[in-house]
């Protein structure tokens, strides 16, 4: 019998990918990863609800269940990322840094090492051989977070979420009598918590009050408080009183400047060519031509004819992308195949 | 099927009609100087008066509180010095020793802290002894009137060579309350902390006896309310609340214990013969009428509790704190339980809610899946 260790954080979609494994005669055991979270003095941590619902799920099902300490490297790999990407100007994803470096790498190593065969999350996302599709569900389809993992990893994951939509999952979940199937969804990035980010990046980085400059005419509109909180295309919280509304189009991190602008058509808010670094192919290498992209989760695909040279790529897009921030992932389509993506330099 | 009365008790509906009028009609604050203000400020003393008088006290000598961890943290920040405790101490015991300079003595492998270890432990700087009547977790009842007897010789001793540094034995007794007799004469204790949520009362209201010599010090300042010791305006209804809940508390005892004692002893029974590497911990003499702590070597307890949750019975691993922690209790490794049986350990503690019929059908269920779990961790 296959042996499947199956990613499970609490939630309903991860605890329906266990009952559907364990149905489809999978040896399936269920393992929380702990990740880095913030320890607040005094205060409960706030894992260990999910911890317990997984583990609520695990015991429903009848299935062995554990826990994989993976806080010291989610720590270093995910959240010294962020913030160190936050200094240097650009807008990074946790959420695809923890896929390659966590959760498609370290769980599935450990977890092969524990004896599974494979693994599997619940993704919205589908595979065959290797090969990433989108969901059925193009609406929850989650293949944006999963472009940098490899096809090594892939052959050896099962997302069987993939297949289904969001509210028959839900259903599914109910029919199941799963303890979580009612369980609200989580939202944003899991270790900033409540906070947000601008919160969560103040603890980490000095405060440093600076201008926020008109791009047209060059004046002082206000003061912010640090150019790491902002990011390209942003329009709330500039603080800048009446009128038509700002949007950020630039900053300086050197001279900790901020630039805005009231004009949508600013040039620097539509890119018609993105350049990407640090380009990941999934499988082999595609042939350079028409593909379609997505510059972040749930973006409409765009179409965009895609040059690249080791592992730096240009993409000029039929149609100028609004608001699109050094850091930022942009992801390769091939039809319903996801082949890689890049970061934008 | 709720096994778990040591964590809370379902307000007794007696003591919810008692309160309820002071909570509207009678809302006077106690210190105004009107007559139905005086009304409700003689309700409020008489309520101390006959807690006092269920402990064996006087009404003047009760602190109120917001639950028994502020009578403890008041207890030891009034006292402080060197202070003797117990390892199995409930968290607000161990975390105020915490404070000051401190010896933990070790409890034996049923739970109990002896008279002699205590002994052994005071030094000439030991300034307050603490020791809680009985043990949330294993139930052990300990022998109080002994180590008070310890205190009071040490006491002596030091009279006699001239030395004031005086020694107090306080006891928190909130887990006893329902099924012991608590007197503070007869158990020779100079400091005692009781909590109404433990005794059918309400939650938050919890209060600290200390004898006539013993001098406390405020920790919360203002109006000078609770003899200046802690201010603030009084929560008179869960006084009136908490005076109920002693009164019927003292009513039933003999009865309640009795019957709780039978019931315990028939789950255990049924437990024990259908798990034989069962293992028991807590005196077998000296134990809570109601608490029953066993653990099934090599289960997850967790996992135990999520599979009876679900078939709605409800239970205790451990300490309900240590549990959310997800660390082993520190009773249980204190008493030596070797981690694979600390780790399928349940605590269950019977009570109002308890009957012959939800014991016999919660040890039905217990049995079934605790089996299943063996059968599974087999399997492996």
């Amino acid at each position: 019998m296959t042996k499947v260790y199956v990613g499970m954080s609490g939630g309903v979609d991860s605890s329906l990918t266990a009952a559907l494994l364990k149905e489809q005669g999978y040896n399936v055991t269920g393992v929380y990863m702990k990740n880095w979270t913030q320890d607040l003095p005094g205060m409960k941590c706030p894992w260990a609800d999910d911890l317990a619902d997984a583990k609520r799920v695990a015991v429903q099902l009848g299935i062995d269940f554990k826990v994989f300490d993976f806080e010291n490297e989610y720590k270093h790999k995910v959240v010294d990322y962020m913030i160190e990407e936050y200094k240097l100007g650009r807008t990074p994803n946790p959420d695809i840094m923890c896929n390659q470096e966590v959760k498609f790498k370290l769980f599935l190593e450990t977890a092969l090492e524990d004896g599974a065969d494979m693994i599997a999350t619940g993704h919205y996302a589908r595979v065959e051989n290797g090969v990433l599709k989108q969901a059925v569900d193009t609406n929850k389809d989650q293949t944006y977070f999963l472009y940098r993992v490899t096809e090594e990893a892939l052959k050896k994951t099962l997302f069987p979420l993939g297949e289904f939509k969001k509210p028959q999952v839900r259903e599914m979940a109910k029919e199941r009598g799963l303890y979580t199937a009612a369980k609200k969804d989580s939202q944003g990035i899991c270790f900033v918590g409540q906070i947000g980010i601008r919160e969560f990046l103040s603890q980490y980085v000095e405060q440093v009050a600076g201008p926020i400059i008109d791009k047209k005419t060059g004046t002082v509109l206000g003061q912010h408080d640090g150019a790491i909180f902002y990011t390209i295309g942003q329009r709330h919280g500039l603080d800048l009183g009446g009128g038509l509304p700002y949007y950020v189009v630039g900053k300086n991190m050197d001279k900790n400047e901020v630039y805005v602008t009231t004009d949508l058509n600013d040039d620097t808010l539509w890119k018609p060519v993105l350049d990407l670094i640090n380009v990941h192919w999934i499988n082999q290498t595609p042939t350079e031509g028409e593909f379609t992209i997505r510059v972040r989760h749930r973006a409409a695909l765009a179409p965009a004819t895609v040059n690249f040279e080791g592992d730096t790529a240009k993409l000029v897009l039929d149609n100028s992308e609004r608001a699109v921030a050094a850091g930022q992932s942009v992801v390769i389509y091939d039809g319903d195949v996801c082949i890689g993506g890049g970061i934008i330099a | 099927m709720y096994l778990d009365h040591a964590a809370a008790t379902p307000m007794d509906p007696k003591v919810l009609v008692a309160m309820q009028p002071y909570f509207t009609d009678d809302f006077y604050n106690p210190s105004a100087p009107y007559s139905p203000a005086i009304v409700v400020r003689r309700a409020y003393e008489a309520a101390k008066d006959s807690i006092g008088h269920a402990i064996g006290a006087k009404g003047e000598e009760i602190v109120m509180t917001a639950g028994a961890t502020e009578s403890v943290n008041l207890a030891f920040n009034s006292i402080g010095g060197h202070v003797v405790t117990g390892n199995i101490e409930h968290h607000a015991v161990l975390e105020a020793a915490k404070l000051f300079e401190h010896t933990f003595v070790e409890a034996d492998p049923r739970g109990m802290v002896t008279a002699d270890s205590v002994k052994a432990a005071i030094t000439p700087e030991t300034r307050l002894v603490s020791i809680a009547l009985a043990n949330n977790e294993l139930g052990t009842i300990q022998p109080i009137r002994d180590i008070a007897e310890v205190v009071r010789k040490e006491r002596e001793a030091r009279l006699g060579r001239g030395d004031h540094t005086p020694i107090y034995l306080h006891s928190d007794a909130s887990q006893g309350v329902g099924q012991l007799d608590v007197n503070v004469a007869r158990l020779g204790v100079d400091l005692l902390t009781l909590n109404a949520a433990k005794v059918y009362g309400p939650k938050q209201v919890g209060l600290l006896w200390s004898a006539s010599h013993v001098e406390l010090k405020p920790q919360v300042r203002g109006g000078g309310q609770e003899r200046g010791i802690r201010s603030g305006t009084e929560n008179v209804a869960g006084a009136i609340g908490f005076a109920k809940a002693m009164e019927l508390a003292s009513e039933h005892r003999r009865y309640e214990s009795d019957r709780l004692s039978k019931l315990r002893d028939s789950l255990e029974s049924k437990l024990t013969s259908a798990f034989s590497d069962a293992v028991l911990s807590g005196h077998r003499k000296h134990r809570l009428a109601g608490h029953l702590h066993i653990s099934f070597p090599n289960l997850d307890a967790e996992r135990v509790l999520f599979a009876l949750e679900s078939r709605n019975v409800l239970v205790a691993t451990g300490s309900a704190c240590a549990a959310n922690k997800g660390t082993r209790s520190h009773v249980l490794t204190a008493i030596g339980l070797a981690p694979e049986v600390a780790d399928g350990s349940l605590r269950m503690t019977l009570g109002h809610l308890s009957n012959d019929e939800n014991i016999a059908k919660a040890a039905e269920i217990i049995i079934e899946e605790v089996t299943r779990e063996y059968e599974r961790v087999r399997a492996r």
